[in-house]
């Protein structure tokens, strides 16, 4: 009975040591193993069996990570770190603004030049037009001035002179999207 | 030949009278067809009627965002030439109804003929042409011009100083979404233009190559056919029907390529080659940038 105790113990061992990987032939040299080694011999060929598990396998997969980004989870209004979701209805313009694939919103400040400052607003889907004007009108009551902006109905962007980016972001917002 | 090219001449002037006259309502000159290239009856057939109440046998198994709806289009069968449409499929707007970018289907189109091209042209320099190592003559008195070896680029036989050098190779990668928004853009004008029928399976009766052509012939489909389907193994009766056909081509949805779609005139998609290619295209909008190659695994992979 001891030496079946033995054994067992043995097989545990080998197959926890097996699952995790633990190549290390060159600095350990168990005695132990050796000692079963001469003990399973003695005792005969049917005890000797190797035990395949895969339930050990759990440990690996929980390490792989996904591949898309998840969807984030209900918030009523701002997230404690301040992020809104875009609302469930889609505001009712003649334009559509969607969100990036980290469900932000999609403006973006841009330095060239060292010293030419604009702000791209991309994924604008729909009237961009109509959206140039409402921009143009809510930055006129901001600053008092007719800013200059670039429409490319090809890429569905619209940029505009100036740093703005947190104004227009919290407009946006705001509106919905 | 003259009077042809005269006839041709009056044509064209014409044409430009015709164009000042009507003013905006004629089509700009690189816009109109030639008459013998344009099929009078495909623009004349009847579509089915809109009234008649057809069952909708797919719905897009991925979220339709809330602005926008499904686009959808009839299912045909192969089995008969004849039928009637079977019904109706929704198909995904972020993979069939994107905006048509012609500049990136143009740069998907440049790459995917450059970057398998290798040019093996190789010329030979002065130092790689046989001979050549000594003075020819003197370098004073002789009365010749001045020269320092026979194989110099002035000289005939002589080596080329600037031609081209071994093999070269014009690879280079676009990025990934780049090259799938181009599949998207190139899916959504085949739709737009009405030259994407999607059908259900791809078993026909017969393995005649002509069944086909009779087929496509009566429902004015066009002239090239590009069949989509999904899996390795497709039915034995299309793939010897189309083996010997030139203009009627199948290849599985892995295959799927914009230089492909663009050369055939009309895309014929199987219900599995819709779902798999809606799965594959929409993994893209929302995946994470690459950690490590997507050959080794990750927990979601399309």
């Amino acid at each position: 009975m001891s030496l079946s105790f033995i054994h067992r113990s043995a097989m545990l061992c080998r197959g926890f040591r097996a699952s995790l990987n633990l190549y290390d032939h060159t600095t350990r040299i168990p005695n132990t193993t050796i000692w079963l080694r001469t003990l399973c011999s003695s005792v005969g060929e049917a005890n000797t069996r190797i035990l395949q598990s895969t339930e050990e396998y759990k440990f690996v997969e929980r390490l792989i990570p996904p591949s898309r980004v998840p969807i984030p989870p209900k918030h009523d209004g701002p997230s404690p770190s301040g992020w809104t979701p875009p609302s469930e209805v889609p505001p009712a313009l003649p334009y559509m603004i969607r969100r990036s694939r980290m469900h932000n919103v999609p403006v973006y400040t841009d330095l060239t030049h060292g010293s030419r400052k604009t702000t791209l607003v991309r994924k604008v889907e729909g009237d961009i037009w109509a959206l140039e004007k409402d921009v143009k009108e809510y930055l006129q009551q901001l600053t008092g001035k007719d800013l200059p902006t670039q429409v490319n109905e090809v890429t569905m962007t619209l940029r505009v002179k100036g740093h703005f980016d947190t104004e227009l972001k919290k407009w946006l917002v705001e509106k919905g999207f | 030949m003259f009077r042809i090219s005269v006839t041709v001449c009056g044509r064209g002037i014409s044409k430009r009278l015709a164009s000042s006259f009507s003013g905006e309502d004629a089509l700009p000159s690189n816009l109109r067809i030639p008459s013998n290239l344009v099929d009078r009856a495909r623009a004349e057939r009847p579509p089915p009627p809109s009234d008649s109440s057809l069952p909708v046998l797919r719905r897009c198994d991925a979220a339709v965002p809330v602005h926008l709806s499904p686009v959808q289009t009839w299912v045909e069968t192969l089995e008969r030439r004849d039928s009637k449409q079977l019904g109706l499929v929704d198909l995904h707007p972020d993979v069939f109804a994107v905006p048509t970018r012609i500049d990136i289907l143009h740069e998907v189109e440049l790459w995917q003929r450059n970057f398998k091209r290798i040019s093996r042209a190789h010329t030979k320099v002065r130092s790689e042409v046989r001979g050549g190592g000594k003075k020819p003559w003197r370098q004073k008195g002789s009365g010749k011009a001045r020269h320092g070896s026979i194989r110099s680029p002035i000289w005939r036989g002589g080596g080329v100083s600037h031609g081209p050098r071994g093999p070269t190779s014009f690879y280079y990668m676009l990025p990934m979404r780049v090259r799938v928004q181009g599949l998207k853009i190139a899916l959504s004008s085949k739709l737009a233009q009405d030259y994407l029928h999607v059908v259900d399976t791809l078993n026909i009766p017969t393995p005649d190559p002509q069944y086909l052509m009779d087929l496509i012939r009566y429902r004015h489909w066009g002239e090239s056919v590009l069949i989509v389907d999904v899996g390795e193994e497709l039915p034995e009766n299309i793939l010897q029907a189309t083996e010997s056909l030139k203009t009627v081509n199948v290849i599985p949805a892995i295959g799927l390529n914009v230089h492909s779609m663009l050369k055939h005139e009309v895309l014929v998609l199987t219900l599995e080659a819709v779902k798999f290619l809606e799965n594959k295209l929409l993994w893209h909008d929302e995946r994470f940038t690459l950690l490590y190659p997507f050959k080794l695994p990750y927990t979601d992979l399309p």
